[in-house]
């Protein structure tokens, strides 16, 4: 028998678009939540529009991105400008007992789905608005992508090499840590009205979210004047520690010494135990102070061998190390593939595609990963008819009218 | 709004941010460290570049609203004093490796035979098994394994990892939840459970799932020197400005073209460009380059464009034009940027603790989100190594004065 899903009594009006926000309401399909996503049939989700893409067709049911992001949601698709449509929302509104957006402040208000407003349809309802920079102060307005916010962080100028202007992080870095941030907010709140019967209202600025995750660098900077810059792959602490090159084209392997025991076993693996005893590289200190051979020292040896050879050497004398994994290696990763990462889901339109599983897992009540995400409209009629009752009569004048765009 | 809910951080240093995101929404987290003190306060930085257990900026960072206490698990007497903690826990996170708590007695079905209701949180790299749960890891290791490290750097150089560890930070956000899904279930069910992340698999949300190219047969992305190459296509993200470096988008397609559209008129208007450069089919752009209409010599050429444009204005200048039209431009900032910028002020973002004995006042980044009803307040600063012994063990287990001298004379406290 199947499990109780631990978010089955939970009810999610979702107008999340683009990155940050569905990441949120998509965990919570993974656990049972019912999530209603609303699509405007005026502006695309430019997920929709970018890839990777299924087989490389750019056609929007066939991006993997929106597919990842939206897995296990209904889709209803209407077109917000007619009124009829914000009716339909007005009812959702009702059922629901949290309703999510993503979208620039003001635009919620525009279609009047403004906290206040949805609040006197449902009193104990949880809103929770996610965007770039929060819904009040100066660059309230500033719209935009997570590249955006990630370089007003600071992040950017975290990553690089010392002698170069910053690579930055891959592109939208803001838009994969905020949606964590923001699922543990509302989650939170569900518990609070669970417990007292009070809704809430939850304005989450991504930046904001993101900024948690530079508390080190800022801490130290304020109390100890310290200035952060990218120092490449060097590391405080540890030594060796960097990306050395692997056999093949753009192949790597990261190896990181947290003791001097981890150089000792490097060294018997490269067999080369004096370098063990060499003053150069004896203790962490000297080893730092001497780096630059020692990276070219343990870069000889990985070049020679495959970085999963490397890799399997060395983890087999307890020293950290990994092929640094692009797609092909993590499609072949045997613990990927234990954990059951790439998940196998029928999409209307696209066919059998894969989405990544649940990030973690729960013992007595797992995450159903079973359901793709929704083609466009693709569950128009099953929201009108079986979660808001409307007639076949009603249905049909919606459809006539255009309301469904 | 988590008031009542009682969590114990056993912790590394793998693990320490979901304690305290616990602790911000409002739950009772006791940090329990071995006597001493956590191996993580002998971390660096340490303020003002002095070693001590006080004084490490890695222990003050992820430490904030929590008790401590310390207590010695090698022993059976501090074993068992933990197992009447347990009794009373909602939430129990650790982030040691597979096995070694079970190996002391206290692995989840140790834990949950106490106290059924417990939800116990494992965050480590790879997971609770599998054939790579026992490897040794760091934060480079993690983000090698997680496909997203080959995604950072420049082309020609090997990738490069951010010059702050992240791995597990974005494990310790997602264990955050996962617990409050758990912890919701278990007000309904009576009932906890074991939530097992791995930070492997957190890793997978950053990077705009590329690592699913692969398996659904799409196109590789790789890295390129500020910016991402995506199949043919190469996106510069980081771009200079008269006084440094923004970032500014200049993609294509029905949702991203609209953008390149409105900010190609702007660059027309200004004389950057001519009439058939402005006028170009934006929305359609990636699929002309990639079937050939376009030659990728005139995507440089028209890259160059923009790029002389953006060259053409200090950062503040393009920064106040993208804020006016809606161009995807920003300044890259610097830690001291981030504090300055009039955003963060007015709204009261950053957070300072004051430490009397230190005689300083941390400064935190603020709430994560506004909660209308139940707002997030720091109310205490990182415990002293023991700091709550006495609350907790007087208090709460109802220990008298001469037990807890005499735990403390045995060394389990």
């Amino acid at each position: 028998m199947a499990t109780r899903l631990p978010l089955s009594d939970v009810k999610v009006l979702d107008f999340m678009w683009v990155l940050a926000g569905p990441g949120i309401t998509r965990a919570m399909a993974d656990y049972g939540a019912t999530i209603i996503r609303i699509e405007s049939t005026q502006r695309v989700d430019p997920t929709r529009t970018v890839g990777p893409f299924k087989d490389n067709n750019t056609n929007p049911e066939f991006s993997a991105l929106y597919g990842n992001n939206n897995a296990g949601k209904l889709g209803l698709s209407l077109d917000l400008s007619k009124p009829e449509a914000r009716a339909i929302v007005l009812d959702l509104v009702r059922w629901a007992d949290v309703v999510s957006e993503s979208f620039s402040p003001k635009a919620m208000r525009n279609w009047g789905f403004d906290y206040e407003s949805l609040r006197a349809v449902k009193p104990d309802i949880i809103m929770i608005s996610s965007c770039l920079m929060g819904q009040t102060g100066p660059l309230a307005r500033f719209a935009g992508f997570g590249n955006l916010a990630a370089a007003l962080c600071g992040f950017y100028n975290l990553v690089g090499w010392p002698d170069r202007s910053p690579s930055g992080p891959y592109s939208a870095y803001t838009d994969y840590i905020a949606p964590r941030f923001g699922l543990a907010a509302l989650m939170a709140a569900l518990i609070h009205r669970k417990r007292t019967g009070q809704g809430q209202y939850i304005d989450q600025a991504q930046a904001e979210s993101a900024l948690q995750l530079l508390t080190l660098p800022i801490l130290d900077s304020v109390a100890s004047g310290r200035k952060y810059s990218p120092i490449g792959n060097d590391d405080l602490e540890h030594a060796p520690h960097g990306i050395y090159p692997a056999a093949g084209d753009d192949r790597w392997v990261a190896i990181a010494c947290r003791t001097d025991d981890q150089w000792r076993a490097l060294c018997t693996a490269m067999t080369q135990p004096q370098l063990a005893d060499d003053s150069r590289f004896g203790t962490f200190a000297a080893r730092r102070a001497h780096r630059e051979e020692l990276d070219r020292l343990v870069g000889e040896w990985t070049a020679r061998r495959t970085p999963q050879d490397t890799e399997q050497m060395l983890q087999a004398s307890g020293v950290p190390a990994h092929t640094v994994a692009n797609t092909f290696d993590a499609n072949d990763d045997p613990q990927l593939r234990h954990r059951g990462h790439f998940v196998p889901v029928n999409h209307a339109v696209a066919g059998e595609t894969f989405v990544e599983s649940s990030r973690y897992r729960f013992s007595r009540t797992p995450a159903d990963v079973t359901r793709a995400s929704n083609a466009l409209g693709q569950h128009n009629q099953y929201v009108l008819e079986k979660v808001l009752g409307y007639s076949d009569d009603r249905i049909s004048e919606l459809v006539a009218g255009g309301v469904l765009g | 709004m988590l008031n009542g809910c009682r969590v114990l951080d056993l912790t590394t240093d793998r693990g320490l941010m979901c304690g305290q995101m616990l602790g911000d929404l409002g739950a009772d987290v006791i940090k329990v460290e071995p006597p001493g003190g956590s191996p993580v306060r002998a971390m660096k930085p340490f303020f003002a570049d002095e070693p001590g257990p006080e004084r490490s900026v890695y222990w003050w960072a992820y430490n904030r609203n929590k008790r401590g206490i310390t207590l010695n698990l090698e022993t059976a007497v501090g074993r068992d004093l933990f197992r009447q903690l347990v009794k009373s826990a909602d939430i129990l996170i650790e982030s040691d490796n597979p096995g070694h708590l079970a190996a002391a007695g206290l692995g989840y079905s140790d834990l949950s035979a106490i106290n059924p209701a417990l939800v116990y949180v494992s965050i480590t790299p790879f997971g609770q098994d599998g054939p790579k749960a026992s490897y040794a890891d760091s934060d480079l290791i993690v983000m090698a394994a997680s496909g997203v490290l080959i995604l950072y750097g420049d082309e020609d150089r090997p990738p490069v990892r951010m010059s702050v560890p992240q791995a597990y930070l974005h494990a310790c956000a997602d264990a955050t939840g996962a617990a409050l899904i758990a912890y919701y279930d278990r007000l309904n069910s009576g009932l906890g459970q074991h939530v097992d992340v791995a930070a492997q698999q957190s890793l997978g949300l950053a990077q705009q799932s590329t690592l699913l190219a692969a398996t659904v047969g799409g196109d590789e992305t790789r890295r390129m020197a500020g910016g991402v190459k995506m199949g043919p296509i190469r996106v510069p993200l980081v771009w200079e400005a008269k006084d440094g470096l923004v970032t500014c988008v200049f993609l294509f397609g029905s949702a991203l073209g609209v953008f390149t559209r409105k900010m190609m008129n702007f660059i027309y208007e200004k004389g950057f460009c001519d009439q058939a450069t402005r006028d170009k089919d934006w929305i359609a752009y990636a699929d002309m380059l990639l079937t050939g209409r376009e030659p990728f010599e005139e995507y440089e050429r028209v890259k160059g464009v923009v790029a002389a444009f953006l060259r053409s204005m200090t950062k503040a200048e393009s920064f106040e034009l993208a804020r006016e039209h809606g161009f995807l431009i920003a300044p890259l900032a610097t830690t001291d940027d981030v504090l300055a910028n009039p955003q963060f002020i007015a709204r009261e973002y950053w957070q300072t603790i004051e430490d009397r004995e230190l005689g300083l006042k941390l400064t935190y980044p603020g709430p994560f989100a506004r909660l209308s009803t139940t707002p997030i307040t720091y109310q205490r600063r990182p415990p002293r190594v023991g700091e709550h012994n006495r609350e907790i063990y007087l208090g709460d287990l109802g220990l008298s004065d001469r037990e807890v001298s005499n735990l403390i004379e045995q060394g389990v406290i």
